[in-house]
């Protein structure tokens, strides 16, 4: 092993009070890195592509114990799909050069696709697993991980260097340690933009995204809701009458 | 077409009236000195130049980075397959592809690779799917990205498609964003809604957004296929049509290595159980208090004949299995009736619901998510209520039984 | 009016006939009063006829103080609104109007989006939240665990939370109190408007009654307290009814004080090889004149103690898989860990607070690798479901052991003691338990002293042993300069340890007050006193 790294997916954006925070899969993708690095040695990189602000998401990555961290921002990157932003995050991969694996998120819980690190990998040319829950082995050429799959597990074995999205079962992130707050203090954070990882301008942001929104609504809501207090026996009895409603019949138990 | 690339505030036009300001989702303008100004988080997604009266919202472009010349035509679906049968999400697709396709008055294929696909290719074809195009071998016996993404990579390049569809499983969230990367293509995950634009002929796309709050249409214009995974469970599937009209097409393809060998494959404890069949769920969250207390939800989902559901904090807690979590790394649902105990309402698990009939919440907190979608919001507490239930249930069972 | 009461209440109501202490009481009536003016009716019905009433919040206290004994219950649950704001330009502060049954969490997450239910609200009131919008964030800082609590419950019995180390308990942040009185008639106060005269009080109620009477002569211990009435010579009267666990009067509306929210909140853990290092190192945090050389000042806001058995229960539980998954791997050779949270308002001020205390933990034999620390929100969220996952672990254990012996239950102690008897008292309680052999877990606010001491009885006779042993500790604990109940409050469950606190004349002084608010002597009875 000589360097794991990581990756995350754009910050989560909360609209009110603006609290941004890591997105939790992330967290955890970070937690496996370090995990690997404890097993085979090697260095582990956070990479996050954002707004300027994000670095302050990454300085808490370096707390917990990653060894540096690359920040992609640039409007340029603004409004980037799964496909651009796989892209741009390739880029960056290339000019860190090599790596034996790349841990990401399984998805972000705002956007929920789970596109980008399978996209990431196919940019790359290496395979990748999603929905990992463990890493069962691990050497110099290949991993073996047990994932979830839809009814069920399944273990695969993958070459390396690879791709893998984490599920949050695959670990308990730890807490930054006192040494790792001095760190984060310090923090080893490289800013790259556009140029710098030398993106070809129409694969990026909003220009290299082949998907656009069109248009945002407001979900129809249902039948107004009718609240039901009451006693638990009157609340009871209520519901018994919405079963009736339903032609919902009881059964002997 | 035109691709926006900056959006700014035109000073002398702003009022401050600060509309942009409440309809940008991502919290990325701020009013300042009575004039609105964007921030950098700003997402380029021009819900605020939609809605500002006074033109001060200025949207700059510059063209499409993305033009295909190339004819691209049909629809396609990728034909995944469980234990070498058809399962229901494909047949969902088939479905809908098939509406999608009278629209554009095309065909639809399915795209099977697998090994012994025979039968599944008939079925297919009962289905009404137009065109099969196997790909049989051994190796394909079992999926994996690795080698299904490099066929199909191949074949798309062939055959152009203008569509291609996915179901949203573990599979195709893994196998779609590798073709649409290696494509250079659009892909949008995820949709509960599919149509066609009339007067563009292109595939109008729509996704809940910010976990369901919003609801996103989501367009491709410029590259093909257009590519979307499917949530399902959400689309119906028909009948057989009993056609057969269909053809099966089997492309010469190389069959690569795979970097990735599957060694073992196991199914859950409780093997067999499907919630997405579930016509009646009676689901419980953390509110439920401890463990002990999903007895109750168990034996009043016994009652109605129904189900348990399981929002993921309490599957990780480990109280029960997986395959009863329904939400955004569960299940989606449509039962005829949700009953939510217990359950405050984390977006991730609203998603997996929202498409039942009746969702009836029981929670102790009136201002919960979840008792803003219910149909019937009971205020007070889930484990009383059911043990009330219950008991009033006994008791009606047993004045019956009386007369 | 009478149709509000409900009085055919068996089965129906058979949770209103308890609360989180798990006894079970009795009653003939409830009502559930959505306004002051239905209180006032409610109790001028019960006055005159003479019938007893049981004041009920969201019943998550834990004494039993509103566990029914016969008549009637007022259920406050209703009376769930935040029904103002208002700001005052002097102290550059934002005041909030509450009903008591409005639950703290709910108060927390309104206040923290700024995002109120402003219906009913007064034009000053409006204006006042648009003030607030512009303003900096503000929180209320009262941190009960149970963040199902209601507000009226927390005035009640004067709640504390661990953050009390440094702000003190409810009464601190609370600025006005409307009460009506059990004979229906009412009095609205705010801090500095009535005063004790020495030791002597007077109110006059809306109606024109005057309430004269004696404050008890008895002394407060100087410690976290939370047992009996407050009593101080030329005190403000407001305090007589916060912590009065409802036997003056029934609370109507609160104002509450609210704070500048800082903008910086971390917290840590420290682990310990040996008990002996952690508690000298709560002593290093509270006083650095322990310290040879002059450091830095600090100023946590909470100081948490875990023992080597309530780590040990956190392994256990979450090697059986139930839950605790957020919890991460506590290492083999940590015997016990301090919890310290810091508010600063600068990023410099919280990283040299944070430094320091790991400065005072090596000091003391710790190390400073052997530490967790949040620095944001997030993780802040992550630290708080450790602390809370030890008493939901008890809880889990209890309820399996009652599953075959419905008669135990867990026995926890609420005692605190002055700072400089916080090693004799740890040290009492540990010989005990081991002379004893038993099963326990101890963990709490041990920055104020005060340390829940938990028996989990493995059968009836451990039980009853137990109980016998807490008797001999509060003496001891009064001994020494404490207090009986530091933040669960005396209810109907600890009134014998209350008795030994203030003795007879002094259970007879409250009794007296008692008395001239509720001469019928019919508002929560049991509670305080038999």
């Amino acid at each position: 092993m000589t360097e794991a790294k990581l990756d995350r997916e754009a910050n989560t954006i909360i609209r009110e009070g603006v609290v941004s925070i890591i997105n939790p899969y992330d967290i955890h993708a970070v937690e496996e890195g370090l995990r690997i690095r404890e097993r085979k040695g090697g260095s582990v990189t956070a990479l996050s592509m954002g707004i300027p602000c994000v670095v302050e998401m990454l300085k808490q990555v370096i707390a917990m114990g990653a060894d540096n961290a690359v920040l992609l921002t640039d409007k340029a990157f603004a409004g980037a799909d799964s496909l651009a932003t796989a892209y741009t995050l390739s880029k960056a991969v290339e000019k860190l050069k090599e790596f034996d694996i790349i841990v990401c998120g399984k998805q972000t819980t705002d956007g929920d696709t789970a596109q980008v690190g399978p996209g990431l990998a196919e940019k790359l040319g290496v395979p990748h697993i999603t929905n990992v829950v463990e890493i069962m082995e691990l050497e110099d050429d290949y991993a073996e991980c047990r994932r979830a799959v839809d009814k069920g597990w399944e273990i695969a074995r993958v070459k390396l260097p690879a791709v893998i999205t984490v599920e949050k079962d695959i670990n308990t992130p730890r807490f930054p340690s006192i040494r790792g707050i001095r760190n984060m203090l310090k923090p080893n954070i490289a800013i790259w933009n556009a140029d710098d990882i030398n993106a070809e301008h129409d694969r990026i942001g909003m220009k290299g995204s082949p998907t656009q929104v069109v248009k945002t609504f407001i979900p129809q809501s249902k039948a107004a809701a009718e609240t039901i207090m009451g006693t638990p026996v009157e609340q009871a009895k209520k519901m018994i009458s919405i079963f009736d409603e339903l032609h919902i019949k009881v059964r002997e138990r | 077409m035109r691709i926006v690339n900056r959006i700014s505030i035109v000073r002398e036009k702003c009022i401050g009236c600060g509309v942009c300001k409440n309809k940008c989702p991502f919290g990325s303008i701020k009013i300042e000195n009575k004039k609105a100004e964007i921030m950098d988080s700003c997402s380029l997604c021009r819900a605020c130049a939609n809605v500002c009266k006074f033109g001060a919202i200025l949207v700059e472009g510059e063209d499409a980075a993305f033009n295909t010349s190339d004819r691209h035509e049909g629809i396609w679906v990728f034909a995944e397959l469980k234990g070498g049968t058809v399962p229901r999400v494909v047949l969902e697709l088939v479905t809908e592809a098939k509406k999608l396709a009278s629209t554009l008055d095309t065909e639809v294929s399915a795209i099977l690779p697998g090994y012994n696909v025979g039968q599944a290719a008939q079925t297919l074809i009962k289905f009404g799917v137009d065109r099969v195009y196997i790909v049989d071998h051994p190796a394909l016996k079992n999926f994996s990205n690795d080698t299904y993404a490099k066929i199909i990579i191949d074949m798309v390049r062939s055959y152009k498609p203008d569509i291609f569809l996915f179901g949203a499983t573990v599979c195709g969230r893994s196998l779609a964003p590798r073709i649409s990367s290696a494509l250079n293509t659009g892909l949008t995950a995820d949709c509960t809604q599919l149509d066609i634009d009339p007067q563009k002929r292109i595939l109008l796309q729509t996704r809940p957004a910010f976990g369901g709050e919003l609801m996103a249409t989501i367009i491709c214009p410029h590259s093909k296929p257009q590519m979307a995974t499917v949530r399902p469970g959400i689309f119906e599937a028909v009948q057989p049509l009993h056609i057969n009209k269909g053809k099966i097409i089997r492309p010469e393809v190389c069959i690569p290595d795979s970097r990735i060998e599957i060694l073992k494959c196991f199914e859950d404890a409780a093997e067999g159980f499907d919630i997405t069949k579930a016509e009646i769920i009676v689901a419980a969250g953390r509110g439920m208090g401890h463990r002990e207390n999903l007895l109750l939800v168990e034996e009043l989902a016994a009652i109605l004949g129904g189900v348990v559901g399981a929002t993921r904090a309490i599957v990780d807690e480990g109280w029960i299995e997986r395959c009863h979590q329904v939400g955004q790394s569960g299940s989606t649902v449509s039962p005829k009736l949700y009953i939510a105990c217990g359950i405050s309402g984390a977006i991730q698990h609203m998603v997996g619901l929202k498409s039942s009939s009746v969702i009836v919440a029981i929670n102790k907190d009136a201002d919960a998510p979840i008792m803003r979608i219910a149909n019937y919001a009971f205020v007070g507490d889930a484990i009383e209520i059911i043990r009330a239930l219950i008991n009033e249930i006994k008791s009606l069972k047993q004045n019956q039984a009386e007369f | 009016m009478s149709e509000r009461i409900i009085n055919n209440i068996s089965k129906d109501y058979d949770e209103y006939l308890k609360d989180e202490s798990r006894k079970t009481g009795k009653a003939d009536s409830i009502s559930f009063p959505v306004t002051e003016k239905e209180i006032a009716d409610t109790m001028k019905f019960f006055w005159k006829e003479n019938i007893k009433v049981t004041i009920q919040g969201a019943r998550t206290g834990i004494t039993a103080g509103a566990v029914p004994r016969g008549g009637h219950i007022l259920n406050l649950e209703r009376m769930n609104r935040i029904t103002g704001l208002r700001y005052d330009n002097g102290s550059d502060s934002f005041f909030l109007c509450v009903q008591p049954g409005v639950l703290l969490t709910n108060i927390r997450k309104a206040v923290s989006a700024r995002n109120f239910n402003t219906s009913g609200w007064s034009g000053e009131s409006l204006e006042a939240l648009e003030k607030m919008k512009a303003s900096a964030c503000c929180f209320f800082p009262p941190d009960a665990t149970e963040t199902t609590a209601s507000i009226g419950g927390m005035v009640a019995c004067n709640a504390s939370g661990a953050r009390s180390f440094h702000y003190g308990s409810t009464r601190n942040y609370i600025e006005g109190l409307s009460i009506v009185l059990s004979d229906g008639s009412g009095i609205n106060m705010k801090r500095n408007m009535f005063r004790a005269k020495g030791d002597l009080f007077s109110l006059t109620t809306n109606n024109g009654r005057v309430i004269q009477g004696r404050i008890p002569g008895y002394h407060m211990p100087e410690v976290k307290n939370a047992s009996g009435y407050y009593a101080e010579k030329n005190m403000d009267l407001i305090d007589l009814f916060i912590g009065s666990e409802g036997t003056l009067g029934i609370i109507t509306e609160i104002e509450l004080r609210l704070l500048k929210k800082p903008a910086y909140n971390w917290g840590c853990i420290f682990f310990f090889k040996r008990e002996e290092h952690a508690v000298k190192f709560v002593r290093v945090l509270r006083d650095d004149s322990f310290l040879p050389t002059p450091l830095a000042v600090i100023r946590p806001v909470a100081i948490e103690f875990f023992n080597s058995d309530a780590l040990e229960l956190l392994r256990l539980q979450k090697k059986e898989g139930k839950g605790f998954s957020d919890i991460p791997d506590i290492k083999k050779e940590f015997n016990t860990a301090i919890y310290v949270e810091f508010d600063e308002d600068s990023e410099k001020d919280i990283v040299n607070s944070v430094f320091e205390a790991a400065g005072r933990a090596e000091y003391c034999g710790g190390n400073e690798e052997d530490s967790w620390v949040a620095a944001t929100s997030q993780l802040m969220e992550y630290l708080k479901s450790f602390r809370h996952a030890v008493p939901e672990a008890l809880n889990l254990l209890i309820d399996k052991r009652r599953k075959d012996k419905p008669g135990i239950t867990k026995l926890g102690t609420d005692m605190a003691v002055p700072d400089e008897k916080l090693e004799e008292i740890i040290d009492m309680y540990k010989a005990d338990l081991a002379v004893k052999g038993f099963e326990s877990v101890m963990f709490g606010h041990i920055g104020n002293n005060h340390i829940h001491v938990n028996i989990l009885p493995r059968d009836m006779e451990e039980y009853r042993k137990g109980k016998e042993l807490y008797e001999k500790w509060a003496y001891k604990v009064l001994e020494a300069g404490g207090t009986v109940s530091a933040e669960h409050g005396i209810g109907k469950l600890k009134c014998d340890f209350l008795k030994i606190m203030y003795k007879e004349d002094g259970i007879g002084e409250m009794r007296a007050v008692r008395k001239a608010f509720d001469p019928r002597n019919i508002l929560n009875q049991g509670n305080l006193a038999e």
